[in-house]
Order: structure tokens, then sequence, then C-alpha cells
């Protein structure tokens, strides 16, 4: 009995000891990775939270030490990695701060990384385990997000939810509303242009394409060019140079034509990339505006 | 009764926390040392923070190439210093591999062939080192690393080892040393049997082969424009090249009837399709050699490719 109490306080003694040493050896890791991150040098730290990650055994330091590399991986514009990282911890149960956080930075490197429709898909995770309760940064990820997605119903709903929840004034949420309706009918009314319509045009009007893409000058040089193709063409027939007129004329003819609706059909399609960018912006400075206002509320 | 325990307790207490994991670690001058191995003084400090033995960082390394982090795993292993053979050979392999899996070949050659005899990944990194000396064009230096490489008295080293030089030998177009080589070929081992029944069949396609001769597709486009690329292999090019040079003959044909010699328009039609025909000669002079080159190309990726099958198989 003396001797199995003995072995049971040696055990107790050594476990306490050697789990306190650990968790030390973890916390030195972790202070020293901190410490290469504020002094700037993200990719050592990168590598230092790896380790953390590697070496713990405890889930929370794991988790913890992911989601610092994630911030130091953001810093180097790694947003790719940092999400492919942060997936790994996707199955984690435990505390929640650590889960929200989790959740947001993976919508977050998901959106950097050009992925919106990802994005939108872990904010609804987000939403379906925390519901409205969120800070501004959420809020405003999740317009940007739908924003890129030009889901313009839910974004118009979306501002409703985030400025009630900060402001719980009804009155400033309409006027809010309708301060993004009026940015998006202004840009939504600037002509579009359907790059069918312009290949449509230029088929039956030489350079009108062009011209309906707002490229006036290429269409009236792809007019002339198809003309002076046309005329050469004529020319060399008229003076009984009929093998000629037909590889000199209507060759060059040919080419000048059916690249014309081809150029049309780019330029309308350009300009109607330029004018959905602007729109975009227009809409995300409005967010962050927003964003500025209701926190300094 | 309870004063040894307490003398155990005490002394288990004062060993420090990773004893149980890192055997005989104690401090020396310079560095820490952990199972005889260094991590160059001060790096260890800077980045991981705290005492690290060598096989503790190896594994955190080797963790990180399985993870694809291939840059991260270079800039720990240009941090650590190894201190005995040992520990060398197991940098150089992992920085070989690393730079193996990032492509760069010669680099990886050069760190897999400082792995000694004395490693156990001796004949990995010797067949691994020969294979991307090979892949980078440097077939003969591939052969001398092979020749010098002790196979042993495995079987499956030994038919590795035909592959392989069966491989360089088709890759230098050396088919008499192929022949010597392909008669070690068994066909008996399971991780060669298919690649050396695929490695004849390139020797009998590059055997057979009649490369396409520049000069006879030079000549066959003077004669019939266009003809000479049809010949190197480049029907749809031969054909457009015609009709290009058709057509311009024509025009000025037609300016020549109608105008005269002297007529502007027939001395620049004609100018434009004797600069074509000229050009459709040089070209097809082009199109053959690049025939020659892209069957070649074509040819070195299958024999690579069949030469690299058996090295991941058995390693």
């Amino acid at each position: 009995m003396k001797w199995t109490n003995g072995f049971c306080l040696i055990c107790i003694f050594l476990c306490g000891t050697l789990s306190e040493g650990v968790n030390a050896q973890t916390e030195r890791m972790i202070k020293r990775a901190d410490s290469l991150f504020a002094s700037g040098n993200y990719f050592e730290a990168s590598i230092a939270y790896e380790r953390v990650y590697f070496e713990s055994e405890e889930s929370v330091s794991r988790i913890a030490a992911n989601l610092k590399k994630a911030q130091a991986l953001k810093q180097l514009g790694e947003y790719e990695k940092a999400l492919v990282d942060l997936r790994r911890s996707i199955t984690y149960r435990g505390e929640d701060s650590l889960r929200r956080e989790l959740l947001y930075e993976m919508a977050f490197c998901a959106y950097m990384d050009g992925d919106p429709g990802d994005a939108y898909g872990l904010l609804r995770q987000f939403r379906h385990l925390y519901g409205q309760d969120s800070g501004q940064r959420v809020y405003l990820l999740e317009g940007l997000v739908l924003t890129d997605l030009m889901r313009w119903d839910a974004l118009s709903d979306h501002l409703e939810n985030w400025v009630l929840y900060f402001s719980d004034d009804t009155r400033l949420a309409n006027e809010k509303i309708l301060c993004y309706t009026e940015i998006l009918a202004e840009k939504e009314q600037q002509a579009r242009r359907d790059p069918e319509k312009a290949r449509l045009w230029s088929t039956f009007i030489p350079g009108s394409g062009q011209v309906y893409a707002g490229e006036a000058g290429w269409g009236i040089l792809n007019a002339f060019s198809q003309l002076a193709s046309l005329g050469a063409f004529s020319a060399m027939a008229l003076n009984g140079y009929y093998v000629a007129a037909v590889f000199a004329g209507l060759g060059p003819f040919q080419s000048f034509y059916f690249g014309g609706i081809r150029q049309a059909g780019l330029m309308a399609e350009a300009h109607e990339k330029s004018r959905r960018g602007k729109t975009l912006a227009a809409v995300r400075e409005f967010l962050f505006n927003l964003e500025e206002e209701l926190a300094a509320e | 009764m309870t004063k040894p325990l307490f003398v155990v307790l005490l002394l288990l207490h004062m060993l420090p926390a990773y004893s149980s994991d890192t055997g005989n670690l104690f401090k020396a001058p310079g560095g820490i040392i952990g199972h005889g191995g260094v991590i160059a003084h001060g790096h260890s400090e800077q980045f991981s923070g705290y005492d690290h033995t060598w096989s503790r960082e190896v594994d955190f390394i080797r963790y990180l190439i399985g993870r694809g982090d291939y840059r991260e795993s270079l800039f720990l292993l240009e941090r650590v210093v190894p201190e005995n053979n040992h520990q060398y050979d197991s940098l150089n392999y992992l920085t070989g591999w690393v730079h193996y899996q990032q492509k760069t070949l010669d680099l990886s050659a050069t760190y897999l062939l400082k792995v000694s005899k004395e490693s156990p990944v001796y004949r990995k990194s010797r067949f691994f080192a020969a294979y991307n000396l090979a892949h980078d064009g440097d077939a003969g230096r591939a052969r001398e690393v092979l020749e010098l490489t002790d196979a042993g008295s495995d079987n499956l080293y030994h038919a590795l080892l035909g592959l392989q030089l069966g491989g360089i030998a088709l890759l230098e177009r050396d088919y008499a040393q192929y022949s010597s080589n392909a008669a070690d070929f068994s066909g008996n081992h399971h991780v060669t049997a298919a690649e050396e029944q695929r490695m004849e069949h390139h020797y009998d396609q590059l055997r057979d082969r009649r490369a396409a001769s520049p000069f006879i597709a030079g000549m066959l486009s003077a004669a019939v424009p266009g003809l000479g690329k049809v010949y190197a292999g480049k029907s749809a090019e031969g054909v457009a090249g015609f009709l290009y040079v058709a057509a311009l003959g024509l025009t000025a044909f037609d300016f020549y009837r109608g105008s005269g010699p002297d007529s502007v328009l027939f001395v620049l039609s004609a100018s434009a399709a004797g600069a074509f025909y000229v050009g459709n000669i040089v070209g097809s002079v082009a199109a053959a050699r690049r025939t020659n080159q892209e069957f070649n190309h074509e040819m070195d990726q299958r024999i690579l490719f069949d030469m690299h099958i058996p090295l991941r198989n058995a390693f």
C-alpha cells in the first residue's frame, strides 16, 4: 500500500512538472515568434508559429499559433497559403472566441485571395453559428463580399442589419440604404455596352460597333480600312486586274471586316469590365465610410 | 523508505523539460548539442527561441517538406550546422530532396551527390542525383555517377541500375551502349519490368526513324512552294505557304500581263512574291530541323519518364 501510494505520488508529481515544463516551452516559443512578428520579420515568424503548431500538443495553443501564422502570412500577402493553413483547424470545437476568429480569418483570406464565393460560404457559417453578434469588421467583410458577388439586394438587407445592430437607429438605416441605392443607380445608369450588340452593329455597318463601345477613333479607322480595301478591289477589277483584285483587294477587306467585328466585341467587353469596376469601387468606398461612421458613433 | 523516493523525485525535477524526448541533452560552447548535433549558434535563438536537438529540428524540417513548405525548409536547412558525418548526410540529403521537389535539379544533384556511402539513403541519393543530371541534359555525368554507385547485392538496385544506364544510353543516342545495357534487362523485377519493355519500344522507335533532311525540305520547297513543309510533317503550314506564294505570284502575273514588266504594281507584287517564295524555302529548312527537335524532345521526355517512375516506386 505504502509503495503504491509512493508510486502514485511520483506519477502525479512528474506529470505536473513535465506538463508545466512543456507549457513553459510553448510559451517561450510563442513569445519568440511574437517578437519576430513585432519586428516585422514575418517569414521567420511564420516558421516560428508553425513550429509551435508542430510541437504543441494542446489544441488551444495550436489554433492560436495557426491564427498568428495566418497574420504573418497575411503580412506577406500569401492569402492562399494562410487559408490552407487555417483550414487545418476547421474541426476545432473548443473555445468560441477562437472558432469565431478562425472563421473570420478564413473568410478574410478567401476574399483577399480573390474567391468571394468561398468567403461568402464561410461567412454564412459564421452567421449560422453566431447570428448577427459580431464586430464591425465581419459586417464590413460581408458587405465587401456581397459587393464582389454583385448581390445588390442582399447587400441592401445587410446594410440595414449592420446599421441597426450598431446604432439601433431606423432613420439612419433608411438614410444609408437610400444613399447606397443612389450610388448604385448612378453607376448603373451609365450606358451599358453589350458585346453581342457591338458585334452585330459592326456586322452591318463597318466601324459602328467600335463607336457603340465608346471607341469612335478605332471605329473610323476600321471603316476607312474596309473602304480603302474595297476601293482597291474595285479599281483593280475595273482596270482588268481580276486576279490581283481578288488577292490584293478582297483579301485585306475580309481581314478588316471580320477583324472589325471581333474588335468591336472585345471593346464592348472591356468597356463593361471598366464600368463594373467603377461601380464596385464606389460601393466599396461607401462601405468603408459607413464602417468609419459607425465606429465613430 | 521515503528518503530514496524523495531523492529520485529531486533528481527528476532537475532534468530539463524536454529530457524525456531528447535523451542526452547537454549544452556546449558555440551551440546547443543534442545527439551530437548543433543548431547554428544564434540562429536557434533567433527563430526557435528554445533549445532544439538535431533530431527534433530534422523532424520539424521533414514535417515542413511533407507539407510542401520548401522555402521554409530550405531556410531552416541553411541554418543548421551538423557535427558528424551522419548529420552531414541528413542535411545534404534533405537539401537535395527539397531542391528536387522545387525542380532545381542541378542544385539537387549537387547536394545528393554529397551523401556518403555510409548513409542509409546513399543509393536513393545517387539514383536521384543521376536522374537529375540526366534530366538537366548532362547524361555523361549521370552515367559516371551510376557507374561509380555501389548497388550492393539487392536485385532491385541492380535492376534499377541497368534500367537507368539503358535510359541514359538512349538519351545519348548511343545504341551500342544501350544494347549492352539492355542485355541485363531481365523483366523479372516488378518495379522495372514494364519500364524495361517501354525502353525497348523507345529504342525501336529511335532506331527505325529517319530524320527529316533540311536540305531535301529546302529543295522540295524550291520546286513546289510548301512541299518541303509537307515533307517535314507540317502539312497545314505547307498548304498555307503554297497558297500565299501562289496568290502573290498570280497577282504579279496579272499586273505583268496588264501593265508590262516596268509597272510599279508588278515590281511590288513580284518582289513580295519572291520574298515569300524564298521565305518559304527557309521556313521549310527550319521546319525540318524543328520536326527533328520535336521528335527528339518527345522521345527524351518519354525516356526520362520511364527512368523516373521506377525510382519513385522503389524509394
